[in-house]
């Protein structure tokens, strides 16, 4: 088949995609609609959650996770694209980090230090730790969901981005639950956790995004 | 060389907007670049190995052509596609490549291609289709049917003729990419 022919070929073929957007907000939506309702069937909110959202160290965990979830989307959608990787600006991420770490910071300087280890140990790290990668599951699948229907040039690095997005915004869905206000706790296992989601996802996306 | 100035981007915001005339006039003004650059890239695959790796490309940018942003340029998106299937053509045919993106901008453009190769030929993958997605395939690229007439002679609606077209070319970008490797 010549050029010219595959030219007349795909003229013909005007089905049109969805924009990119508007299937991220059909996928993503209801995937964290249901880790919300998994969250309040499985685990049940805390029971002074009214409360802690006036309290700005617990409020902080919400705000923190639901940044990171917010900018890594943002994100994840301009690597769906294929010029994605020159125009990404990593900022917005940067800065999330860093105002965790000034929370960390704060929190380590104004506990007393005979009170750290337990503070930062807490009671409910294993919870935590499962719980979240759990919650992350639907929404990050969503996210790969998108990448797949993009064009993914830089796998890796989307794949990566689309964990911290999907665990970050899981994490703050979490924090509903979550009784441990400390930052030592929530910055370190919190942190911990979408860490380990966003490596797994990132392997699965350079396998997956290919194409 | 004068500069083909962009009026890239109303034609495939019209074309991404339903519009096949304009899709077809998009394709046929990038073509010549997109071949310019293969070419540039790829001496030792040959001309008709090169006319292989641009239908590859303009298959891939075909399928992914709702993911340019109509507010962004075309040509860093273009760009971006056609250095992702260069670097893979040359990766599935055993060879390594290293393709700066600003390579891109002086290449010369290159009118006139000759036939593709016979092993990665596109009239072989669409005997792999199943016969009704064969026949439409061979309806509208080589006999340049229309959709309708298309859909008339198979007793299908245009609609019916479009979904079917679409998925065809998907299984073509697939079977391709595994026939060449």
């Amino acid at each position: 088949m010549k050029t010219d022919e595959l030219i007349r070929l795909l003229a013909a073929d005007t089905l049109r995609q969805p924009a990119l957007q508007r299937t991220l907000m059909l996928a993503l939506l209801p995937a964290l609609a249901l880790a919300v309702l998994t969250l309040w069937f499985g685990l049940g909110f805390r029971a002074d959650l009214l409360t802690a959202l006036a309290t700005p160290v617990s409020v902080a965990r919400i705000l923190l996770a639901g940044a990171l979830g917010i900018a890594a989307t943002r994100l994840a959608l301009l690597l769906a694209r294929p010029e994605g990787p020159q125009t990404a600006r990593l900022w917005p991420l940067g800065a999330v980090a860093v105002a965790a770490l000034g929370v960390l910071l704060w929190a380590f300087v104004t506990t007393p230090s005979d009170a750290r280890q337990m503070a930062t140990v807490g009671k409910t790290m294993a919870t935590c730790l499962v719980t979240i990668p759990l919650l992350s599951i639907l929404p990050v699948a969503a996210l790969h969901y998108i990448l797949q229907r993009g064009a993914v040039t830089a796998p890796l690095r989307a794949g990566f981005v689309a964990g911290l997005a999907g665990s970050g915004l899981a994490a703050a869905i979490y924090a509903l639950h979550c009784t441990e206000d400390s930052p030592l706790f929530y910055v370190t296992w919190y942190g911990l956790a979408i860490m380990g989601v966003a490596l797994v996802s990132a392997v699965i996306g350079a396998r997956s995004l290919r194409w | 060389m004068a500069k083909q100035v962009d009026a890239w981007e109303p034609l495939l915001a019209a074309a991404n907007a339903g519009d096949a005339r304009a899709y077809a006039e998009f394709l046929k003004a990038v073509t010549p670049v997109l071949r310019g650059i293969v070419r540039a890239k790829g001496r030792n695959l040959g001309d008709a190995g090169c006319e292989d790796v641009l239908q590859e490309v303009l298959l891939a940018l075909h399928l992914r052509r709702h993911t340019w942003d109509s507010s962004a340029p075309v040509r860093p998106w273009l760009y971006a596609i056609t250095r992702h299937k260069i670097v893979d053509a040359f990766r599935a045919r055993g060879r390594k490549i290293d393709l700066p993106i600003d390579d891109f901008v002086d290449v010369l453009v290159a009118e006139t291609g000759p036939d593709p190769t016979e092993a990665a030929d596109m009239a072989k993958m669409i005997g792999m289709l199943d016969r009704r997605s064969a026949m439409i395939v061979r309806k509208i690229g080589l006999e340049g049917g229309s959709v309708a007439e298309t859909g008339a002679a198979l007793t299908m609606s245009d609609g019916a003729v479009r979904v079917a077209l679409h998925r065809a070319l998907k299984t073509l970008a697939i079977l391709r990419e595994r026939h060449v490797k």
